[in-house]
């Protein structure tokens, strides 16, 4: 693995029920850091899984998986913990916390990472004002439309300047404005802060401007498209 | 309002146990009182050829607590009406010692008839009266009214906590899907589980409150009312300031166990 390398998979094989539903077979890739990557491939392809793999929710069946140095094979559950705290997560779901108004949400990592209140409340309005929903800031997530609770997402990600944004088809559901706000936010945490962003998507965004890098998954391997 | 439903849904139960629990702090503190009430009236009687001391019968069992002889003056006065002085004097010397005696606890009649066997090994006692029929009534109603008591709190005990399992699993329903993001967001467990933890202890001390004052209305308001005696006379029984701080201990237990139960099921899941 190589000193600028976030993400280092080697022979990495990834399956459910112990081994007898095999998802991933022998995949090698490397993902290096202010690389903005867009994984591909059919429905079924295994790339929700791969998003899992990446944040610890599922072990590799076999091969080596390091993400940001750690071996995702022997994790520690203190590693994964402070690995998954230097994160940025954001699901097609959404998966915000229903009882916790829009601010708590975002503010959700720097909670979990014991800083302050006020540091709290001045970063979840910083990124609520550039997600563009300032004004919903009391509001609970269920009051606000698909499109809207997916830019909380997407501040949530961002509010404790990750190292990594892992996106599982962040617009997947969204109207285009919507959906180009997010692609917009994601570019400039990529390009200003030079956040590694991996996005597994169906399809490509034709309004995105900066360089990216394309692997598909097919036939359980990972390929780079060039 | 689905705040307040779920913290009610918690302290029903949780005040059904510390009703319980507190009936029984009562219930003991006054069967203790009307206890000692019925040791203090009953007395055996030892007949003794020679005089006897305290200690040398609390050698024979331990349950002796006093005894008090009972003047032969008086005996021999009634029973000797219009003899000469000098047969009452041999009458005096014939009459053996009399002893009241208490014992210190409240005994069955199975204790009773052990204590009587221990003293009559003396070879001072000539023998020991102990009224049986109406001290084993007395004590078989007794014990039978603290058994069905015991037995209705448990009752209740049982029910209680059969209704915070069905509140645990509601938890699990509202926490699980909270917890699972904050951990995916890299929380660690006590984190997670805070709220929980804060919910419950709150509910705690809420519902050792409210019993609390249900038995201080009841202690200053309703008793003189009620006009049963064993209650107005036993006031200062029914609840005392100690209660509170042993239902707040009780409850937290119980409370913390039942999140610890919900966290670990949860923990499980992930």
């Amino acid at each position: 693995m190589s000193n600028s390398s976030v993400i280092n998979a080697s022979f990495l094989n990834l399956s459910y029920d112990d081994g007898t539903t095999e998802i991933i077979k022998d995949a090698n890739f490397t993902i290096n850091k202010g690389d903005f990557v867009f994984i591909t491939g059919p429905s079924g392809s295994g790339k929700s899984t791969l998003l899992k793999a990446l944040y610890g929710k599922l072990k590799p069946f076999n091969g080596d998986l390091l993400v940001g140095g750690l071996d995702m094979n022997d994790i520690s559950k203190k590693d994964l913990q402070k690995l998954r705290q230097n994160l940025g997560i954001i699901f097609q779901d959404y998966k915000l916390i229903n009882e916790w108004n829009v601010e708590k949400n975002v503010a959700l990592p720097l909670i979990i990472a014991g800083y302050s209140k006020d540091i709290q409340n001045t970063q979840a309005k910083r990124l609520l004002s550039h997600v563009k929903l300032l004004d919903h800031i009391h509001k609970m997530p269920l009051e606000l439309s698909g499109g809207e609770q997916q830019r909380v997402g997407v501040a949530r990600a961002l509010s404790k300047n990750p190292f990594l944004i892992l996106a599982d088809e962040p617009t997947g559901n969204l109207d285009e404005y919507s959906s180009n706000v997010i692609w917009d936010l994601m570019e400039n945490a990529c390009e200003q802060l030079n956040t590694t962003v991996v996005v597994v998507t169906h399809k490509i965004p034709s309004v995105f401007t900066i360089p990216y890098r394309h692997l598909i998954i097919e036939n359980r391997g990972i390929y780079e498209i060039h | 309002m689905k705040f307040i439903k779920n913290h009610i849904t918690f302290i029903l139960p949780l005040m059904a146990i510390l009703i319980g629990l507190e009936f029984y702090f009562v219930f003991e503190r006054t069967t203790k009182s009307y206890e000692d009430g019925l040791k203090n009236d009953y007395s055996m009687l030892i007949i003794a050829h020679d005089k006897v001391e305290i200690e040398e019968l609390q050698k024979l069992n331990t349950h002796i607590a006093t005894i008090e002889e009972v003047q032969k003056d008086g005996i021999v006065d009634e029973i000797s009406k219009g003899l000469k002085e000098s047969s009452k004097e041999n009458l005096s010397k014939l009459l053996p010692y009399f002893y009241n005696t208490k014992l210190d606890t409240y005994l069955s009649m199975e204790d009773i008839v052990n204590i009587k066997a221990d003293l009559e090994k003396s070879n001072k006692i000539k023998s020991v009266e102990t009224f049986d029929n109406s001290h084993d009534s007395t004590y078989k109603l007794f014990v039978f009214l603290k058994f069905i008591f015991k037995i209705f709190i448990l009752f209740i005990g049982v029910v209680s906590f059969f209704l915070i399992l069905k509140q645990m699993e509601v938890w699990s329903l509202t926490h699980r899907e909270r917890m699972n993001i904050m951990e995916i967001f890299g929380a660690p467990l006590f984190l997670r589980s805070a709220v929980m933890y804060r919910i419950a202890i709150i509910d705690a001390v809420i519902s050792s409150i409210l019993i609390s004052l249900v038995f201080v209305y009841l202690k200053y308001n309703w008793v003189d009312s009620s006009g049963i005696e064993i209650l107005v006379k036993n006031r200062e029984l029914i609840f005392q300031f100690s209660d509170l701080l042993k239902m707040l201990g009780i409850s937290m237990l119980i409370v913390i166990a039942s999140v610890y139960l919900v966290v670990s099921n949860l923990k499980d899941e992930s």
